[in-house]
């Protein structure tokens, strides 16, 4: 045993948002104006000062920077202090461009440019042109170092000129609906002025919320205001309803409850879960439903995945798994409905990680869905969408589904799958991807095997990416309408975070080389350490064709999938 | 997204191939009913087929370019190239070409379609067998992982000495073992997938086992671990050292072959005279 008196082990205080944050600080942000509609005695007690001095930050904006943007997965809340910010009301298609954004406008290459590449293609992998470093002619404004580094729009007033935007002061607040749910943001903001924000982790807010029934209610009511409409509206079930039906909305979204289950699962305890589920413990993951309970509510995944299962001698057997906008126990409820006897649930149900769910209790259910003249529920029994998912899940072999579910591989969108039946271990999959990226290949053809079906660490473009949670520029960011998660190389600063966020070990950080194959240098730091990117599969974007990777396949054992398909996916693994 | 079964694009692609052979037979029992010289359509067809096979070649080093899937060029490929030995066949005229020229072709020619269909053969049967046996390991690293076996191997056996055992199982391993660690064994025992060479090892090592004493018998049950582990790893090298080196010869001689080809159709011609 060690006699070090130093060891101890780490405290909340250690793991600090900002190491930095002070008593005079922590006093100065007690007494800010963003604070006042707190219940007065939680505001001045200890629980909240401690809440404050582990999760929240003071950050000071310059006119112009980017405090979030729009598409962006966010995990922290801001208050404004001081200053202005404006909100961009534009939609997406008329606002700005994602250039200016610091985003990349992926266009495939035409068929001359897709030729050029035979003569344009560096000799040496990883090869960067000026671009890539500071001090570069990027087109992407940059300031600040490491983790403080920040996108900035260059001529502001030109930009509010241009585009519409609507302006929040000091007291208001934004960023706690994307936070609690880790969800994307749903607008762009930057300050149009000197101004400083409290940026509050998301484990701090729910602290807060927790004690204090105010912001809970006030954050409740924002969410059923600004997201809980759309989301009802986007829901299938709820289709019916989108036209002509605006108190049946309001009734609904007053009437549904938002819960969130599970931990919020960083890499490190993914592993262990995963690790865990797949031998078959499913204690890590948290029980929203259990099998044989009377069914009154309905769940409709918000956030994060949910399993499916059955009780099968004195285990437990998975069914299938839920993403986003896919509900739970709505069969249950009908059965009920038409036999008039309460049916029990067929199944349980329980939260991968992080879960956020709208519950709709069964007597909305039964007004909304199943005795609504324009449902389609009205003359039907079944969840044909859910019953076809689950009858292709038994088409699988039982011992892949638990894997893919248990590993979480089901959270990709495009998720490289490699029978290794068939695979000649010839790598053209490798050198088709290379060719097409700075000579360096974007995944390996390595990774757990089940089955005989390799899952390769190549990026699955999550449903729910966690990789993008901490990137200080938002240089890894999605497409807006659902598409690939993608890392714009001119905003990478090179920090890592989401390689090491990434629990599939999809993200690898390379050197990038100059015009005569030397790494380039930081020359700012003594140690002259290499300049590092984030490199990930991008689906080939600019590429015409799709992914090279399995066009490159010349047996046929790879194949990209979207893991909701489960029914090419069976279609796959039966071929 | 729709995915055909390998049994329904088999049967469609060899229905296709059947027509076009019919086809092929037809159109030169036509021509030597009229009294074309059918030498010559067969070998143009021929050459054609010859180029197209050649082109996945080039179709595989170009892979950013929508060209279509190499999966879908390789079973063009594999039905042509079948379609081109009937052709082939037919150009010849059923019997040994005579001409030094003409032997030298038909030898490429043959030794590329059957080096194809052997490709084929292995690679539907070899895949399987990898992945069956052992762990996946990148070829490049085979040699790599070997290394370190041994290494560790040698380790338990220098460790014997060290404890003051007596040298049974150093000499053992000197005799017997290092060999076998030091390189790739039973190659040709790995095509057939026998398990000969390491059942006879295991069989020594177990009839060593009356001569240890008890310390020594658990290092010999480590070692044996290894054994099995480096015998997969032997099998997973040469049957991937088969998948990649028979290509070696396939595509070169196809270049071979259509640059021989060149010559051979410039040679027709110049000599042919009034004929064409």
């Amino acid at each position: 045993m060690t006699t070090d008196p130093d060891v101890r082990r780490k405290t909340q205080a250690d793991v600090a948002f900002d190491e930095a944050m002070d008593g005079a600080t922590i006093d100065e942000l007690v007494a800010a104006p963003a604070f006042e509609t707190l219940d007065a005695t939680y505001r001045e007690s200890a629980g909240f000062r401690k809440t404050l001095g582990a999760h929240a930050r003071v950050v000071d904006f310059e006119a112009g920077d980017i405090v979030v943007r729009e598409g962006d997965w966010g995990n922290s809340a801001f208050f404004i202090l001081s200053g202005k910010i404006a909100v961009e009301i534009e939609p997406p298609e008329s606002g700005m461009p994602p250039e200016m954004l610091g985003r990349r406008r992926d266009q495939p290459k035409s068929l001359l440019q897709a030729l050029l590449q035979l003569f344009t293609n560096h000799r040496f992998p990883e090869f960067r042109g000026r671009f890539s470093f500071a001090g570069s002619k990027s087109k992407v404004r940059k300031r600040g170092t490491g983790s403080t580094t920040r996108i900035y729009l260059q001529d502001v007033a030109a930009v509010l000129d241009r585009y519409a935007h609507a302006f929040l002061e000091p007291g208001q607040f934004f960023g706690e609906i994307a936070a609690l749910g880790r969800t994307r943001r749903t607008a762009t903001l930057f300050a149009t002025e000197t101004s400083r924000l409290i940026e509050i982790r998301w484990q701090g807010l729910r602290d807060i919320m927790r004690r204090d029934a105010g912001i809970q209610a006030l954050i409740d009511q924002r969410f059923r205001e600004r997201s809980l409409r759309a989301f009802l509206e986007a829901s299938p079930m709820f289709a019916h309803l989108r036209e002509g039906h605006e108190e049946a909305l309001s009734e609904l979204a007053n009437g549904v409850e938002l819960k969130v289950f599970g931990d919020y699962g960083r890499a490190q305890s993914f592993r262990k879960m995963a690790d865990d589920a797949v031998a078959g413990d499913l204690s890590g993951e948290h029980l929203i439903a259990r099998e044989g309970d009377y069914a009154n509510e309905i769940v409709i995944i918000r956030g994060g995945l949910a399993r499916v299962s059955h009780r099968f001698h004195n285990g437990e057997r998975t069914a299938s798994y839920l993403g986003p906008g896919q509900e739970f126990g709505l069969n249950e409820i009908v059965a009920g409905y038409r036999s008039s006897q309460g049916t029990p649930l067929q199944h349980s149900l329980r939260a991968m990680g992080f879960l956020m769910a709208v519950v709709v209790p069964a007597h909305l259910v039964e007004k909304y869905i199943l005795k609504h003249p324009d449902s389609p529920w009205h003359s039907s029994t079944q969840s044909e969408a859910r019953n076809r998912t689950i009858a292709a899940y038994q088409e699988v072999d039982q011992g892949f589904v638990e894997f893919l579910v248990g590993n979480r591989f089901v959270n990709g969108t495009a998720t490289m799958l490699i029978d290794m039946d068939r695979c000649t271990r010839c790598d053209d999959c490798v050198r088709a991807c290379a060719a097409s990226h700075d000579n360096n290949p974007r995944f390996l053809r390595n990774g757990p095997i089940e089955n005989g079906i390799m899952v390769a660490n190549a990026c699955m473009h999550c449903r729910d990416p966690i990789c993008m949670i901490e990137c200080p520029t938002g240089a890894i960011s999605r497409k807006l309408d659902d598409g690939e998660v993608a890392i714009n190389d001119g905003s990478c600063i090179g920090c890592g975070s989401c390689s090491k966020n990434c629990p599939y070990d999809a993200i690898r950080m390379v050197e990038i080389r100059d015009s005569k194959g030397l790494f380039l240098q930081d020359r700012s730091v003594a140690s002259r350490t290499p300049i590092t990117k984030a490199t990930k599969c991008d689906l080939c974007v600019e590429q015409k064709g799709g992914p090279a990777c399995q066009r490159a396949c010349p047996h046929d054992a790879m194949i990209r999938l979207d893991m909701s398909d489960v029914e090419t996916l069976a279609q796959w693994h039966n071929q | 997204m729709t995915v055909t079964p390998f049994s329904v694009r088999r049967r469609r692609y060899s229905a296709v191939l059947i027509a076009l052979l019919a086809l092929v037979a037809a159109a030169n029992l036509l021509l030597s009913i009229t009294l074309h010289r059918t030498a010559i359509v067969s070998g143009w067809v021929l050459f054609s087929l010859v180029v197209l096979l050649t082109a996945y070649n080039v179709r595989k080093r170009i892979s950013f370019l929508p060209l279509g899937s190499s999966a879908t060029w390789l079973q063009v490929h594999v039905f042509f190239g079948l379609l081109s030995i009937a052709v082939f066949a037919m150009h010849i005229g059923w019997r040994v070409p005579n001409g030094y020229l003409e032997i030298g072709l038909a030898a490429v020619y043959l030794t590329v379609a059957v080096s194809g269909v052997m490709g084929l053969a292995i690679s539907r049967i070899f895949p399987r067998r990898l992945s069956e046996r052992g762990e996946e390991v990148f070829f490049a690293r085979i040699p790599r992982v070997l290394h370190r076996i041994q290494v560790a191997v040698e380790r338990e056996v220098l460790a014997c000495l060290r404890e003051g055992e007596s040298a049974a199982i150093p000499e053992f391993y000197s005799e017997e073992l290092r060999l076998f660690f030091e390189g790739h064994r039973h190659f040709w025992q790995h095509m057939i997938r026998s398990r000969r060479g390491e059942q006879q090892l295991l069989r020594k090592m177990d009839a060593y086992g009356r001569y240890l004493n008890d310390q020594e018998k658990h290092t010999i049950e480590t070692i044996k671990e290894y054994v099995r582990v480096k015998c997969d790893l032997d099998f997973h090298f040469s049957h991937q050292l088969i998948l990649k080196i028979w290509l070696f010869i396939h595509v070169p001689l196809s270049y071979a072959l259509v640059a021989m080809a060149i010559f051979h159709i410039m040679l027709v011609y110049a000599f042919a005279g009034a004929v064409y």
